[in-house]
């Protein structure tokens, strides 16, 4: 054992760590041992003098106030956490089976629509080739505005008239 | 109609049940008694008064969460301060991943250097009370590194075994005890030296 394994272990001694025959023939070897007697009550000493020694401080805030931020803190994570619990069994049981549901539901009435067609939903607006939009009724004013990259019309209507199917046909060429 | 609870002439066992029951002023009553205690313990460690005040309270709150879990077996301030304590600890690991270079490089700089310092004796000497004592001892704490520091704390004021510390650490009971002895090495060198330079002792 070396000079440094000893030293741990007169101080596991000192703090009660060690017992039995280990502590016996430690305590023995410490007595017939000069250096070995001086550590052991130098760590002693030390270990005296750290008992009870915590500097008592008072907290640097007023009380309320700590306590005040201490709920704050419990309500919102409180809050959180119920936001993220999971729902009631049967809750969950629905939501789980919703998503999947829904989409059947969707390809169902894909396949089943009457009016289902290759082109575009008839709107009664056409589109030309220069994607311009254009009106029968010169009162009203159009702006259209066109990207191609992202397949996209943007059309601005300006009119101070009511607009009634009969009076205004719209169509695209 | 029952009658309303005593809070204040409360013991803390009763206040505990009250407080688990969801009664927030039973609760509130907690924190009103081992407040200081709780913020001791941090600033111990963290000699942060920020960090110290922030730990504490979310001491509190992880207490208030995990009241289920407490059976009573240790004293509810004691329960506190373990709590209070493995956040000190969460956090000067989260130190130490921010900064990847100190605490290691330190050791490996200063260890060679206290492993030569001698074992002081310290007593404590006439003239000089407990007080003065007290704060000449938290200065010198205040001196250590994170992880002596942390160790003499745990040891000495958290009263936990090499065992207990080495859990909490993440590290084996062999560098507890080492971390320990260099630590008091440490301490008794310069607790001498500002006793000297105070001509308190020869």
């Amino acid at each position: 054992m070396n000079e440094n394994e000893t030293e741990l272990r007169v101080q596991a001694l000192v703090d009660g760590e060690l017992a039995g025959t280990e502590a016996d023939e430690l305590r023995a070897r410490i007595q017939g041992d000069d250096a070995l007697r001086e550590l052991h009550a130098r760590l002693t000493a030390a270990r005296g003098l750290m008992d009870g020694a915590e500097l008592p401080r008072p907290l640097p805030e007023p009380g309320d106030f700590h306590w005040s931020q201490i709920s704050e803190a419990i309500e919102r994570e409180d809050r959180q956490a119920r936001r993220l619990a999971k729902p009631s069994t049967r809750a969950g049981w629905l939501l789980s089976w919703l998503p999947p549901l829904a989409g059947a539901a969707c390809i169902l009435l894909l396949l089943t629509s009457p009016s289902r067609h290759d082109g575009p939903p008839d709107l009664g607006i056409m589109l030309g080739s220069d994607h311009e939009l254009e009106l029968s009724d010169d009162t009203i004013d159009v702006m259209t505005y066109n990207t191609g990259d992202d397949n996209m019309s943007i059309v601005w209507l300006d009119f101070s008239i009511d607009l009634r199917p009969d009076t205004l046909h719209i169509w695209l060429d | 109609m029952p009658a309303e609870p005593v809070y204040s002439s409360a013991e803390d066992p009763q206040l505990v049940e009250w407080a688990k029951a969801g009664d927030m002023v039973a609760f509130e009553e907690l924190v009103s008694r081992h407040r200081d205690r709780i913020y001791v313990r941090a600033y111990s460690i963290m000699r942060n008064e920020d960090l110290a005040v922030d730990l504490s309270q979310n001491a509190w709150v992880k207490a208030w969460q995990r009241l289920d879990q407490f059976h009573g077996d240790a004293s509810f301030p004691t329960w506190l301060s373990r709590i209070v304590t493995n956040l000190c600890l969460d956090e000067l690991r989260r130190q130490k991943r921010a900064r990847m270079d100190s605490i290691e490089a330190m050791e490996e700089s200063t260890g060679p250097v206290e492993n030569r310092l001698e074992m002081e004796m310290v007593d404590p000497v006439e003239g000089l009370d407990r007080e003065e004592l007290r704060e000449r001892i938290d200065a010198a704490l205040a001196k250590l590194s994170d992880k002596h520091r942390t160790v003499i704390v745990l040891y000495e004021f958290e009263q936990l075994e090499y065992r207990q510390i080495a859990d909490r650490m993440g590290t084996s009971i062999g560098t507890v005890m080492s971390r320990l002895f260099y630590a008091r090495k440490r301490m008794a060198s310069l607790l001498n030296e500002t006793l000297k330079r105070d001509g308190l002792i020869e």
